[in-house]
């Protein structure tokens, strides 16, 4: 009965027992487990096949029969098929191979026992390979630790060093045996030394991280900016153990930021100074500095003004359109410029030119702006522009007047000359001088003729100086001068020779050139030299700037040119009063070229003759 | 009995976009609190730039302001304006925003797409006018900032 139970026990048992008997290690006693695993087929009697156990293990089986020593396999890896034809997936086991013997000590068969170590294997081999994992993070965070450009460290809750990686070395040029402890705190530029050894207790007591900037002396002997940053390790809540931090080079960054706060601080400094109102606003507008001015100027401060305030300072009327500018000025980028009526402290509006423009560098885009007062300018001009538009008047009228004068004049002298012939055709004289004062008189009212007609001419000139200009050949124009001059060239007998080659057109006024040639030739016939007949030649040509001129040369009485006085020619200014004429015409000739851009040059000798040369243009 | 007004304006970036699904609910919270304290004001939102005025009482405004400022969706808070204020130019709480998707959102009130946008209030004094208009701008670009775009409600 004891056997049976026995029998039934190991039979399911959860491990696999089982007997293989005799060289052939035929299957004898086989429980459930070991049935599962050989593969379920096992009758009794029938000799271990090759599909039930790989072949190094009955290869084992039979050297421990042979041998009669035991051996246990441990994490022996066997696939299992599944239960209903899945993958076979591979289960460990610890298998014991215990040789049996029977009363002489003879082998005649194996014990086999087999247990399943499946959870357990996979549970180390799974911390094999965290174990793995572990060493390949250790030794990455080393390299990293090791090659970043930082010096990394570990301090503990004492504030001693537990740990400082080899770059603070390389930097400090210490030995790797100096006491970390002890040195580091002497490297320290003396000026910060206080301030960090307190702000890292401070921080160790308080169980939080640190991140402050100091000078650590490199190996060199130069104090380096550095920044320093440290994290907690906490290990209860409240309670650090560790902190862990880094040490970045900052040197360069801060002299940067340095030289541009100082440049910062140098630009303000000259933006203060300035007498105007200078303002630097944001990408999007808004303005972010008025210089000192701006406050003294509107009496308002840069924080009352606000981002937007200095639109407020405009007069009342501009103030939308104003906005509405700089508004598409800051999407588009243009440049806000205009006119615009101010407030001042006091509360008078005062005309300012505002601009402001676009400046895009490494540090983005921003504004920069002035409001200038031209206040006083613009009432300058103002007033000029009034006295300019009163005097243009008093210039026309006067034109008026010298053109109606003249021309009212005209009706009284023709009586005159009328009544003066009448008076000569019947009365007689006793003065046996009056042949001489008749004469006298007739030549006056003569030449009052030609004055006033003269005088009509110049204001008729003047309202021509407006007039377009065209292409004109100056041949033909020159030819219909002269036969308008023709009695007075055959009463002369003169010479005119005309050299138009080089310049044969000008672009200018018809009436205006003209004028300027008639004046010039009948001067030129006008004071001939009574010992030659007269010779003139008028020619044209071009400067070396491409400027046309003309020139008219005489060879009559010539005249003294005075090189101080310029304008030379005044109105009435007559060189040679015995000879009949106005004057007007040096005048008008004047008058015309330089309206135009122009001007007139003479040279003269006593004489010999005199050559006029007109620049028209420069 | 006179009670005191002001506004606060500022400018700011989100630390991520927001989606559609946080902007409502940005949305639903903000109608709800502000009607609550009586905040009235405009938000506008577009791919990340947020621009916020609120008008209402001091003492609720600016403990609001300090509140919206520590939030931690967005960051790089910029003040612009706070000043005193005669009268509300936002008497509905409003917001005007980009979604991403315009169809889940046109059940919504108390919202306009950017173009829908009205016309900067003229009960804003110029300047003030000039700050909305600037912000605007900012924060949609500058082709949607014309006044003259179609009104929706107010
Ligand atoms: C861009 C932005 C705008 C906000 N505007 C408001 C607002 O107008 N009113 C408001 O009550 N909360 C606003 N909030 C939410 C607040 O920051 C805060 O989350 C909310 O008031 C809830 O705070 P509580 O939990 O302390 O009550 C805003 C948040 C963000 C990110």
């Amino acid at each position: 009965m004891r056997d049976q139970e026995l029998q039934r026990i190991l039979r399911h048992m959860p491990a696999g027992i089982a007997t293989l008997l005799g060289p052939e290690l035929r299957y004898g006693f086989v429980n459930e487990a070991m049935q599962a695993l050989l593969g379920g087929n096992t009758p009794e009697g029938q000799p271990l096949t090759d599909v039930s156990l790989p072949a190094d293990l009955r290869e084992v089986m039979q050297k421990v029969y042979d041998s009669g020593s035991p051996f246990v396999a441990k994490a022996y890896g066997l696939p299992l098929l599944g239960s209903n034809g899945e993958e076979p997936t591979p289960r460990y086991f610890d298998i014991a191979l215990e040789p049996l013997q029977d009363d002489e000590d003879q082998v005649h068969g194996l014990l086999l026992f087999a247990v399943d170590v499946t959870g357990q294997e996979e549970a180390r081999q799974r911390a094999h390979e965290l174990a793995l994992e572990t060493r390949r993070l250790d030794a990455r965070l080393r390299v990293l630790t090791e090659t970043a450009p930082q010096i990394t460290f570990t301090v503990d809750a004492a504030g001693n060093y537990e740990y400082v990686s080899p770059q603070w070395y390389y930097f400090t040029g210490q030995p790797p045996t100096a006491d970390l402890d002890a040195i580091w705190p002497l490297l320290v530029h003396p000026e910060d030394r206080l301030r960090v050894l307190y702000q890292m207790e401070a921080a160790r007591k308080a169980g939080i991280g640190w991140s402050h900037e100091y000078r650590l002396r490199r190996h060199d002997g130069q104090y380096r900016w550095l920044l320093s940053r440290a994290v907690p390790e906490l290990h209860a809540p409240d309670q650090a153990a560790y902190w862990h931090g880094a040490v970045t080079e900052v040197h360069d960054q801060r002299e940067l930021a340095d030289a541009l706060r100082r440049g910062e601080a140098e630009l303000r400094f000259l933006a203060d100074s300035i007498p105007q109102l200078i303002w630097t606003a944001t990408a999007e507008g808004f303005i972010d500095y008025y210089n000192q001015h701006t406050a003294e100027y509107t009496g308002s401060s840069a924080d009352e003004l606000g981002p937007t305030g200095w639109v407020s300072l405009i007069h009342p009327s501009e103030q939308s359109s104003a906005a509405r500018r700089w508004v598409q000025c800051v999407a588009s980028g243009e440049s806000f410029d205009g006119l615009f009526q101010m407030r001042r402290h006091d509360g008078q509006y005062r005309w300012h030119i505002i601009r402001a423009r676009q400046l895009t560098d490494a540090r983005g885009l921003r504004w920069f702006g002035a409001c200038t007062d031209v206040d006083d300018q613009h009432r300058l001009r103002e007033v000029l522009q009034h006295q300019y538009d009163e005097l243009a008047r008093t210039n026309r009228d006067l034109d008026t007047f010298v053109y109606t004068a003249s021309h009212d004049l005209k009706q009284p002298l023709f009586n005159l000359r009328g009544l003066f012939d009448e008076l000569r055709r019947t009365a007689t004289f006793d003065d046996e001088e009056h042949e001489v004062l008749l004469r006298m008189v007739d030549g006056a009212l003569g030449q009052l003729d030609v004055t006033l007609h003269d005088l009509a001419a110049t204001v008729q000139e003047q309202r021509q100086l407006t007039a377009p200009t065209e292409a004109i050949d100056l041949r033909s124009v020159a030819e219909e001068v002269l036969l308008g001059l023709r009695v007075l060239v055959e009463d002369a007998e003169a010479t005119v020779n005309l050299d138009f080659k080089a310049a044969p057109t000008l672009i200018y006024g018809r009436a205006n050139l003209r004028s300027v040639l008639h004046n010039l030739l009948s001067n030129a016939l006008k004071y001939a030299c009574p010992e030659r007949p007269p010779c003139i030649t008028i020619a044209s040509g071009m400067t070396e700037a491409g400027k046309p001129w003309l020139k008219v040369q005489d060879n009559g009485l010539g005249m003294e040119v005075n090189k101080d006085a310029n304008p030379i020619f005044q109105l009435f200014d007559r060189q040679h009063p015995h000879i009949g004429g106005t004057g007007v015409g040096l005048y008008l000739i004047q008058r015309i070229v330089t309206s135009r851009g122009g001007h007139l040059e003479v040279a003269s000798t006593v004489g010999e003759g005199t050559t006029f040369t007109v620049y028209w243009f420069g | 009995m006179f009670s005191p007004m002001n506004h606060i304006a500022y400018m700011s970036r989100a630390v991520r976009p927001l989606s559609d699904q946080e902007l409502q609910e940005l949305l639903a919270q903000c109608r709800r609190d502000n009607a609550r304290n009586n905040v009235t004001g405009i938000l506008f939102y577009s791919h990340g730039n947020i621009a916020q005025l609120i008008e209402g009482d001091p003492a609720v405004t600016r403990p609001l302001f300090e509140k919206i400022a520590q939030d931690g969706r967005h960051s790089n808070v910029v003040k612009l304006a706070d000043k005193p204020i005669e009268a509300r130019s936002f008497p509905d709480w409003s917001m005007a925003f980009h979604p991403i998707d315009p169809e889940g959102f046109s059940a919504l009130t108390d919202f306009f797409l950017p173009h829908q946008m009205p016309a900067t209030p003229d009960t804003l004094s110029i300047a003030d006018a000039l700050l909305v208009d600037l912000v605007r701008q900012a924060v949609f670009g500058a082709n949607t900032t014309a006044a003259e775009s179609a009104s929706v409600g107010n």
